[in-house]
């Protein structure tokens, strides 16, 4: 369980400074696409909402409360990916 | 099976951040993550889709589509409140997952802390992300700082509340209540000028949300997809502050530009014509257009796309220089001039053009104010001391495209409008430009 947690810290640590890394030397001008981009990787909580739904039991208050969560986060993917690609369009050259 | 699933996945998003890194590449990166996406939800079902009702499916491809539908329908003006959309809604999805699995009773201790964190942090990024698009439609004031600084001192002394009351029952409803409300308050007293900041860091807590999230339901790929957002946001954040030099703090606080500071100019400015400006256009060789908020206002894109075509045809070089924080959002104005086909390497950022204003021959400011302001470099006093800003006042010739006199964000006046160089074309910034294309005709 320790080491686990550790590990689990260890990762979320590298994740970031990858992140980081990465992300600083993204230009301003895809800044906006970065940033709808980004809203759209937001809503892998989703996972998380897939995960306890078939756990919440008789609760028909969380049931629903756990199906406003997935009805968000899928927006956020479906709409954050569809919107990004729409203005990285614009960026292609046109040869 | 899973595990290799999830590695895939991790990397594929990684590779997506690479390759966002250059304009001609990044339509590539989007493709990357929406695989990474497809494979890490995908995994979370473990191969029993069974386990799962008519509710669950109807729910997701309801919103899907309305997602779909949403992103085909935005205009790139609308761009920010679509952002801000979408970052509440993340921080919502991540705070009712942490509310749900803080009902489950046999949850470990330590796991308690990281739920109640998710959920504040996630009702407070929905709550305040609503009032931050709310702000951005304009249908919001500015409210009293003071509201944000009495909540600032009520609010260690409501959390005392459930301690005192030996409350139990309904502790997390009273946290959610909290949180809500602080992100109401919190946003309400910024500025609509400071939102690039607000929405970027709050772009920044969907993403620790959600990296919470994934550590109540033990998932590698929700921590490591969320740390990327927490990072990505948070850059953005620093960035936009570095770029006004101010803290983040300061920006939170806000009430910026409402103090009262002599704003009067010293003599009246020279006004021009869109004729005088087209004849002043056509003798040029280098034209430097800097756009700002005024632009997007006024839907002026496309009247730039003509004016810039119109000076290229007369082999009149035509740069555009963009200010970090110009506009509502980082990077901005650049979508906005993309969407009409300008080119990005025409673009350039402040660091990036700033040595050239000296040998341009005109720079046609297009409702931009306080990242053309020269006291930022001169006057100690200013609230806008130490901004970097775009040094249009060094130009041989200036055009400032603007509605009126008044001054911007800041609240203080623009000495560059009075400068012997600069001459003002009051006007609507997408009908200035028209009457400008039009006189070029009859020239």
């Amino acid at each position: 369980m320790e080491t686990t947690f550790l590990l689990t810290l260890l990762i979320t640590f590298l994740a970031s400074f990858i992140g980081y890394e990465l992300i600083s030397k993204i230009p301003q001008t895809l800044h906006t696409p970065l940033m709808s981009g980004s809203n759209a990787i937001s809503g892998i909580t989703l996972i998380a909402a897939i995960l306890i739904y078939p756990e919440v039991g008789d609760s028909q208050i969380l049931q629903i409360i756990v199906l406003i969560a997935i009805a968000f986060a899928t927006l956020n993917i479906v709409g954050g990916f569809s919107v990004t690609g729409r203005i990285l369009g614009m960026f292609k050259k046109n040869d | 099976m899973i595990e290799t699933i999830l590695l895939i996945s991790a990397v594929l998003f990684i590779f997506a951040l690479k390759l966002f890194g250059r304009p001609s590449t990044a339509h590539r990166a989007n493709s990357f993550a929406m695989l990474a996406m497809a494979l890490a939800v995908f995994s979370a079902f473990n191969f029993d889709f069974s386990k799962y009702d008519s509710a669950f499916y109807i729910t997701i491809v309801v919103s899907g589509l309305l997602g779909v539908l949403i992103s085909k329908r935005v205009q790139m003006t609308q761009m920010p409140e679509l952002v801000g959309l979408f970052n509440g809604f993340g921080g919502g999805a991540s705070g009712a997952i942490a509310y749900v699995e803080l009902s489950n009773t046999s949850l470990p201790i330590s796991d308690v802390f990281v739920a109640i964190f998710s959920m504040a942090i996630g009702i407070f990024t929905f709550s305040g992300s609503l009032i931050a698009v709310l702000k951005l439609r304009g249908k919001l004031n500015n409210f009293s700082t003071k509201l944000g600084n009495i909540f600032s001192v009520f609010l260690p002394t409501i959390l005392i509340i459930p301690a005192v009351l030996e409350m139990d029952t309904f502790l997390n409803e009273f946290i959610i209540l909290v949180a809500l409300i602080a992100g109401v308050i919190r946003v309400a007293v910024i500025g609509g000028a400071d939102m690039p900041v607000v929405i970027a860091f709050l772009n920044s807590l969907s993403g620790i949300a959600a990296m919470s999230a994934g550590f109540i339901v033990n998932s590698i790929i929700l921590i490591v997809a969320g740390a990327l957002v927490g990072a990505s946001g948070i850059i953005l954040t620093l960035l936009m502050c570095a770029a006004m030099n101010r803290t983040l703090l300061d920006v939170l606080k806000g009430g910026f530009g409402t103090t009262n500071i002599n704003n009067e100019y010293a003599k009246d400015p020279i006004s021009t014509s869109p004729e005088d400006v087209a004849i002043q256009l056509s003798y040029a060789e280098s034209v430097v257009i800097v756009p700002g908020y005024g632009m997007a206002v006024a839907q002026a894109q496309a009247a730039v796309k003509e004016l810039t075509n119109t000076l290229k045809d007369k082999n009149i070089e035509v740069k555009f220089a963009i200010h970090p924080v110009a506009g509502r959002m980082p990077g901005h104005m650049n979508v906005l001039l993309a969407e009409v086909d300008i080119d990005y390497e025409d673009m350039f950022t402040l660091e990036d053009i700033n040595s050239e204003f000296s040998s341009t021959d005109v720079v046609l400011v297009l409702g931009a104010n306080d990242v053309v302001n020269p006291l930022a470099r001169t006057d100690e006093e200013s609230p806008i001391y130490g901004m970097p800003i775009l040094d249009v006042d060094l130009a041989k010739q200036v055009v400032v495209l603007k509605r009126s006199m008044s001054p911007g964000y800041a609240g203080i006046a623009n000495p560059l409008f009075i400068n012997d160089n600069a001459k003002m074309l009051f006007a609507d910034a997408k009908e200035g430009l028209e009457n400008i294309i039009k006189s070029f005709e009859l020239v």
